[in-house]
């Protein structure tokens, strides 16, 4: 008894509300969607609803089971549990391809997708690696061993193929950032070897992770609007895409500026500001040198270009998704349509297809509007800042490291599925954790965030 | 080194992604209304409502093309109760298997949407959406169908309108209807699958102006897309309006006529009215009834038929058949060589037939007399001056100088390209000039003795049948002519702007009398081609021409027009196979004229003649064809 007295204390109740509130916002979503009037009842396990309900209840009994194990075992067997998920990575590639991808081990409806749980044995083998370094961490060798624990099931994943799994991998190395497992050595390395040169650090190369990442998500967003014209209400015309984006940039570097210099100290207000004029320079450069370098290029590299981000207008192919998608979400207005009621992304008006796996965003903000997607904002915020907050306060690296790779990852879905929602990121098809129907990413993502309340709920116990 | 400050970085991060999301959400939900509008056009609450077809008269009122209702019996999967497939196909006079086939079949035509990205398939077709059962039943049909659907919920019935022919002439140049193609809806987003569009002939080039204004119904749906209520009280809809109706120029009256006299036939005739370009009548024989193509159950029945039928009854001859034009092209020579003075009017050429074969007849002294004769030397002569002008020195430079001046002036009879006629699928025929030479035989390498075929119209030069009746019409107006069209006015307007407007050929007027008199002695003297053309107290003046056909028997061809002092009609015929010019086409013309003129024929032993002719190696229809729904 008091065994589970203390499990009840030492939880993180909030952590596990959100979960919970997104795991039910998530049925009734899928209830809605893939309504079907002849089995109206949400538990019929015909129907996806019910099966969804059926996945939760297994999920929940894994929790259990991970709250019944020690926890040592996560550190002890992160090694071997990696190895039989990178087996089962390989396993995956002799499997008869379903919908075009070699991604499923098993036949129908009770397969499991090895790249999901490949997620939890990186994440673990990853925190156990970077927790037993010595104190020098910055050297190549650690660099490249950490990477090299990503490479691997990356490349296996690359093969199937799964471009979704294979982006949300690149998370990872958010958390090497936050472990100062960062490419400046290799960096340094290069310059270095210019004769006459002698650098120890490099500000670009301690923070090349984030800034690689600001870059990209720059990039894609001009290249995604490259073809749209924006209006500023304050602006006397329409403008391009790309110059619309370096506007934007110019009033988040102007609210940043008086944010500094209302709040900030002396030597954060002229770092800051320094930091601020530059990212904007660079920003504005970037955002300029990739709409003048796209309309400067031949049209049929254009078009491959938009074919892959999901540009083109092609009635059946990619942008179709996302042109209804993001139909759906815009319809959805301040209040939505009321739940039940989406015209455009229910399963049955067939508008948007996997409504209710990748898509199902679409039909949660037609339902619910402007205030129900703000509200799932809110929820996602709320979710990965806990989790940050939880991380930073283990006392073992392990737990740290781990809590981090949960966020990232998180992170990471949340990022891209929103984002394809509403235009800012290519359809690349990666299900909304705890939201999106299907019983493999359900099953990994909660067996992650249990061990996460698991570890958390023993910090106190690991004293080394 | 220290890396904690570096959770701010992520957590900034993350709330920078958050913050930039939310903006962009109350952007797309709240601020603009594209996606709005964007999510109204997909989720496809309008319904549209398709008007009748714009209906068409002849020239004296009669309704020649109107429409005819006809019902759809229409499906919806989702409504469909416990359906006895034993009543039901009992209903329909179906077997259990044809109503089982059919489900299938309509839910197989929908095609499949294929996922790109996750690589699923799912059909496009939708239990909740409404399908043709059957399609294109008669009164009597769904007469006996409706009063039962009550018992089969699921099923109803849907007015729908075809085309239908109280006539069953001018097929070919009236066109028919079939349902729009993938890449037709893809152009024009009037056309929703099922939709007809004009295939061929008037109704294709008339497409805008038939298809009307198309009715929009605006409906709320529900998550099932069930229909609710009309949409804003029905505020924003908007009523179908069917199109005014075209008003052709042509008169059923001969185009039957017509039709009856070309009856066992190959080949073509074709009437204008000179003073205003109108067609008086396009009969191309071998025809069929047009509504044997009317609805998609009636043309996947014949349409394979009647394109596998060997006398080509599809094919459009008056305007596509090109053929060479023969001594009927000698009138434009004459005119030609007039007009550049190398002629004039009592030029005389002994008729040498050392140069080219000809038949016995005087010599001719002057130009009447060269067109009554259809002398053929003459026309070497003729063409020979009008090529060799010698105004260069080189005999090839010269000779490409001379045609290209002649090509010009064919231009401006509308020959060697298409007249632009109001209908689909005209061709241009073939006028050579000097580059069409060259490429033959090479630059500077012909000269008049290398090309002179052409001078009796023979040769390179093809015509098609409409722009032989063309050169009657200009021939009749000295000199000018409105392109030849079929549509009179469109609703209260009148014909389309290209058809007001007079063309005029290079060659003066003053040069047309003597030309026309060699054309009345053709029909009216002794010793004239075409005799056979005569009519009582009617002056015709015609031109017989004689094709020489490598394949077999010569065609025989005649162009006129009547009367001869202020005409009203100018024709041409185009009889393939069957011989001589004025045996044949000379009074099958002047029938044409007389019925035209007087509605009614005087010597019924000529009427009788031609009717009953048997020309051209007509073969028997495979099978006959069968109209159903008719």
């Amino acid at each position: 008894m008091r065994k589970n007295d203390s499990i009840i204390a030492q939880l993180d109740w909030p952590l596990f509300i959100t979960y919970m509130l997104m795991l039910i916002f998530g049925i009734a979503t899928v209830y809605s969607v893939a309504f079907n009037p002849e089995h109206p009842n949400i538990f019929d396990f015909d129907e996806k609803y019910g099966k969804q309900i059926l996945w939760l209840c297994v999920s929940l009994f894994l929790g259990l089971l991970v709250f019944l194990i020690d926890s040592d075992i996560y550190r002890k067997f992160a090694f071997p549990i990696y190895l039989f998920v990178l087996s089962l990575l390989v396993l995956v590639l002799f499997m008869p391809p379903i919908n075009g991808a070699r991604a499923w081990i098993g036949v129908g409806t009770m397969g499991i997708q090895p790249a999901e749980f490949g997620k939890i044995a990186v994440s673990l083998l990853l925190a156990k690696y970077i927790s037993e370094l010595s104190v020098k961490q910055q050297t190549i060798g650690n660099v490249v061993g950490a990477a090299m624990i990503l490479l691997v099931p990356m490349v296996l994943i690359l093969l199937q193929p799964d471009a979704g799994s294979f982006v949300v991998f690149t998370s990872f190395l958010f958390v090497m950032y936050r472990e100062g497992l960062t490419f400046d050595p290799i960096i340094l390395a290069i310059i270095n070897s210019f004769p006459g040169v002698k650098m120890k650090y490099t500000w670009v190369g301690s923070h090349f992770i984030p800034i690689l990442f600001v870059a990209v998500f720059l990039s894609i967003i001009t290249l995604l609007l490259s073809s749209v014209e924006v209006d500023f209400f304050f602006l006397p015309s329409k403008v391009s895409g790309a110059t619309g984006v370096i506007v934007t940039l110019i009033l988040f570097a102007i609210v940043a500026l008086l944010f500094i210099r209302q709040f900030g100290t002396k030597r954060d207000r002229s770092r800051g500001t320094l930091i601020i004029v530059l990212g904007l320079i660079l920003g504005g450069g970037l955002s300029f040198g990739v709409g003048a370098g796209f309309s400067s290029l031949a049209p049929h590299q254009k078009v491959r270009i938009e074919l892959f981000l999901g540009l083109k207008e092609d009635p059946n192919g990619e942008d179709y998704n996302r042109n209804r998608a993001m139909a759906a979400v815009g319809s959805g207005g301040l209040t939505g349509k009321g739940y039940n009621k989406a015209s455009v992304s229910s399963v049955e008006s067939n508008h948007v297809p996997e409504s209710e796996t990748d898509f199902i965003f679409c039909p949660f903000a037609e339902e619910w509007g402007f205030l129900g997607t703000i509200v799932l904002i809110f929820m996602y915020m709320f979710m990965l800042i806990r989790i940050i907050i939880i991380a930073e306060r283990q006392r073992a690296a392990f737990n740290r490291i781990y809590a981090y790779c949960v966020a990232m990852i998180l992170f990471y879905h949340f990022a891209i599925n929103i984002g394809m929602n509403i235009g800012f990121a290519p359809v690349i098809g990666i299900p909304l954790p705890f939201f999106s129907y299907g019983g493999s990413s359900m099953m990994s993502f909660s067996m992650m965030m249990f061990i996460l309340l698991k570890l958390d709920s023993q910090r106190k116990d690991v004293l080394r | 080194m220290n890396f904690d400050a570096r959770k701010y970085v992520i957590m900034a991060f993350i709330l920078l992604v958050g913050g930039i999301y939310t903006i962009r959400l109350f952007y797309m939900q709240v601020v603009d209304d594209t996606w709005t509008l964007r999510a109204q056009e997909i989720a496809e609450k309008r319904k549209e409502i398709t008007p009748p077809r714009g209906v068409i008269f002849d020239r004296n009122g009669k309704k020649i093309v109107s429409n005819r209702t006809y019902y759809n019996l229409m499906m919806v999967e989702d409504k469909i109760k416990k359906l006895d497939t034993v009543a039901f196909a009992k209903l329909l006079g179906w077997t259990r298997e044809e109503v089982r086939n059919r489900f299938y079949e309509i839910r197989k035509g929908e095609g499949k949407y294929y996922n790109k990205h996750s690589g699923k398939t799912t059909s496009n077709y939708q239990k909740i959406r409404a399908y043709p059962f059957i399609k294109e039943l008669t009164l009597e049909e769904i007469s006996t169908i409706a009063p039962h659907l009550e018992n089969f919920p699921g099923f109803y019935e849907e007015v729908t309108s075809m085309r239908n022919y109280p006539f069953s002439n001018g097929a070919n140049i009236l066109g028919y209807l079939s349902e729009a193609t993938r890449e037709e809806i893809d152009e024009d987003r009037f056309y929703k699958p099922g939709n007809n569009i004009g295939r061929s002939g008037i109704e294709r080039f008339y497409e805008k102006e038939l298809r009307g204004i198309k009715g929009i119904k605006y409906v709320v749906t529900s998550a099932l897309n069930n229909a609710i209520e009309p949409y804003a009280d029905g505020k924003y809809d908007t009523t179908a309006r069917q199109a005014d109706p075209l008003r052709l120029g042509m008169d059923m009256l001969i185009q039957a006529y017509g039709e009856q006299l070309m009856q066992n036939k190959k080949g073509c005739i074709v009437a204008i009215e000179p003073s205003t370009g109108e067609i008086l009548a396009m009969i191309s024989a071998p025809s069929f009834d047009p509504n044997l193509l009317v609805g998609k159950r009636n043309i996947s029945l014949n349409y394979p038929k009647l394109a596998i039928d060997k006398n080509m009854p599809l094919y459009p001859r008056p305007l596509q058949a090109e053929y060479p034009p023969g001594s009927i092209f000698k009138l434009v020579q004459s005119l030609i060589g007039l007009q550049e003075g190398v002629i004039n009017e009592n030029s005389g050429f002994p008729c040498d037939k050392s140069v080219v074969g000809c038949h016995n007849h005087a010599m001719a002294t002057n130009i009447q007399a060269a067109v009554q004769y259809s002398c053929n030397p003459y026309y070497y002569a003729v063409m020979r001056r009008v090529i060799q002008q010698n105004k260069k020195k080189n005999m090839f430079a010269d000779a490409e100088l001379g045609l290209n001046k002649w090509y010009d002036y064919m231009l401006s009879f509308g020959l060697g390209k298409s007249l632009e006629a109001d209908v689909s699928g005209q061709r241009s025929g073939v006028i050579p000039n000097a580059a069409y030479y060259d490429k033959w035989y090479g630059h500077h390498r012909w000269a008049f003795s290398t090309i002179r075929s052409i001078s009796i119209g023979q040769g390179e030069v093809k015509l098609t049948p409409l722009q032989m009746a063309n050169i009657a019409a200009i021939i009749a107006n000295k000199g000018w002519f409105y392109t030849p069209h079929f549509v009179k006015s469109i609703g209260r307007k009148g014909p389309l702007p290209q058809y007001k407007v007079k063309n005029y050929t290079k060659v003066q007027s003053k040069h047309f009398p003597p030309i026309i008199e060699g054309m009345r002695r053709v029909v009216n003297e002794a010793g004239g081609t075409a005799r056979m053309a005569r009519i009582d107290s009617l002056i015709v003046c015609g031109k017989t021409g004689t094709v020489q056909n490598p394949h077999g028997k010569d065609h025989s061809v005649f162009i006129a027009f009547a009367p001869i002092h202020n005409p009203k009609i100018a024709i041409a015929v185009f009889v393939e196979n069957s011989g001589f010019g004025g045996t044949w086409a000379a009074p099958i013309a002047s029938l044409m004229i007389e019925k035209y003129l007087r509605r009614k024929i005087k010597d019924k032993e000529k009427e009788k003649r031609i009717i009953e002719a048997k020309l051209s190696n007509i073969e028997a229809s495979p099978n006959e064809n069968q109209n159903q729904g008719d």
